[in-house]
């Protein structure tokens, strides 16, 4: 070694192995994410318009897997990302949602969220319809071995989705386990309106729902399945989101537990019109999540 | 006009500095949005903070139709009933 960095003997020797090592190891860092696959095993459906995958960045990667870890029973695989962690979120050995460690920039008053991703078939026909109806791109299509392609959108009103073409397949359509996504809704200033924007991305079948409360509430669907609703923004929100809801089996008695764990209840357990409760909770963090309570009954016949 | 030889240490070093540019281009390329890290993760998103989540009130209904909740929705032509999620099970697939 001492020969190799006696510089003073062949200058340009020196400069060499620095520039090696150095180059070495940016290309490590470098090398591209190898994540797990959506659908395990892999399958050959498509199901574009379905919310296949959630992620959230957090600045405590630790916190929220001890808090999700003790709310649904997830387990983390850690995935290191050169400067960073990214964490698997698995239920009952499969993959389900993807947590980010990264710390909020200095002085700007950001706050985690889950990040919903919508299955497409092309991710980059799918942007480019998305921009031509008013959409803005928050992150450009990656792909990464494994997962497949991805790009980070935001809809005409500011809500932020990612769209998703799984390597793997699509998640077969079968009944959420307790601890897994069950449901996704967007709340926005005019849900006709996005859902004009998002039928145009995702051929979403459209469907108005009755409503005493004031409020417009539409349900996405495609394949004959109920995969997300948009909802009149409350009056007291100031930003289109999306919010993503999680099986439970007792909602009230998973609303306490996260309060036990660190979290707070923003939205108390009440019954909605599925006959079950709803809750919305928020993590350590400050990431939302909410809380469906989903009987097997619950469900109308599969179609044929 | 003579033609000089370039000593290979020349050629190995301006190889290597080319390789640094472009991994580094790599590295640092995917910006303009706060959930990009390290090798240019594309997911994960921080709010402004100004967004709210939750707050309604009871009768604000958010969750999907279900079955036999056919109600009296105005559904586009040719369309039936809102459906509802997937009722199917893995383990009785």
């Amino acid at each position: 070694m001492s020969v190799l960095f006696d510089r003073t003997r062949d200058p340009l020797r020196g400069l060499l192995v620095l520039l090696a090592l150095t180059s070495c190891s940016v290309a490590l860092a470098a090398l591209p994410l190898d994540l797990p696959p959506v659908s395990t095993p892999a399958s050959t459906e498509h199901h574009p318009g379905k919310v296949i995958w959630a992620d959230l960045v957090t600045p405590d990667l630790g916190a929220d897997e001890s808090f999700y870890g003790g709310l649904f029973g997830w387990t983390f695989q850690i995935i290191h990302t050169g400067d960073s962690d990214y964490a698997i979120a698995l239920l009952d050995g499969r993959p389900i949602a993807g947590m980010l460690q990264k710390a909020i920039p200095a002085g700007e008053k950001r706050r985690p969220a889950w990040l919903t991703f919508i299955a497409v078939r092309d991710v980059d026909a799918a942007r480019a319809i998305a921009i031509s109806h008013g959409a803005k791109v928050m992150s450009e299509p990656k792909t990464y071995a494994g997962r497949g392609r991805q790009a980070v959108l935001a809809d005409p009103e500011g809500a932020v989705f990612a769209v998703l073409a799984s390597a793997s397949g699509d998640p077969p359509d079968f009944l959420a386990a307790p601890g897994d996504w069950i449901w996704s809704a967007s709340f926005e200033r005019d849900p006709k309106q996005s859902a004009t924007f998002y039928k145009a991305v995702f051929g979403y079948d459209v469907f108005d729902l009755p409503s005493d409360d004031g409020a417009e509430h539409v349900i996405l669907s495609s394949d004959d399945y109920a995969r997300a609703a948009i909802h009149t923004l409350p009056s007291d929100h100031r930003q289109p989101h999306w919010l993503n809801f999680i099986r439970v089996v007792d909602a009230v008695a998973t609303a306490a537990k996260a309060v036990a764990l660190g979290g707070r209840v923003v939205v108390e357990p009440y019954v909605d019109r599925h006959g079950g409760k709803i809750a919305v909770i928020v993590d350590p963090t400050g990431a939302a999540v909410a809380l469906m309570e989903w009987s097997e009954t619950d469900t109308k016949v599969e179609p044929k | 006009m003579s033609v000089q030889s370039v000593p290979w240490e020349v050629g190995i070093v301006g190889l290597l500095l080319l390789g640094l540019v472009t991994a580094c281009v790599g590295v640092v390329s995917p910006g303009g949005y706060d959930g990009s890290v390290g090798v240019g993760y594309v997911g994960g998103y921080y709010e402004p903070y100004v967004a709210t989540y939750g707050g309604w009130g009871r009768g604000y209904n958010v969750a999907p139709p279900r079955g036999g909740d056919h109600g009296d929705h105005r559904a586009p032509a040719g369309h039936g009933g809102p459906p509802s999620i997937p009722s199917r099970s893995p383990q009785h697939h």
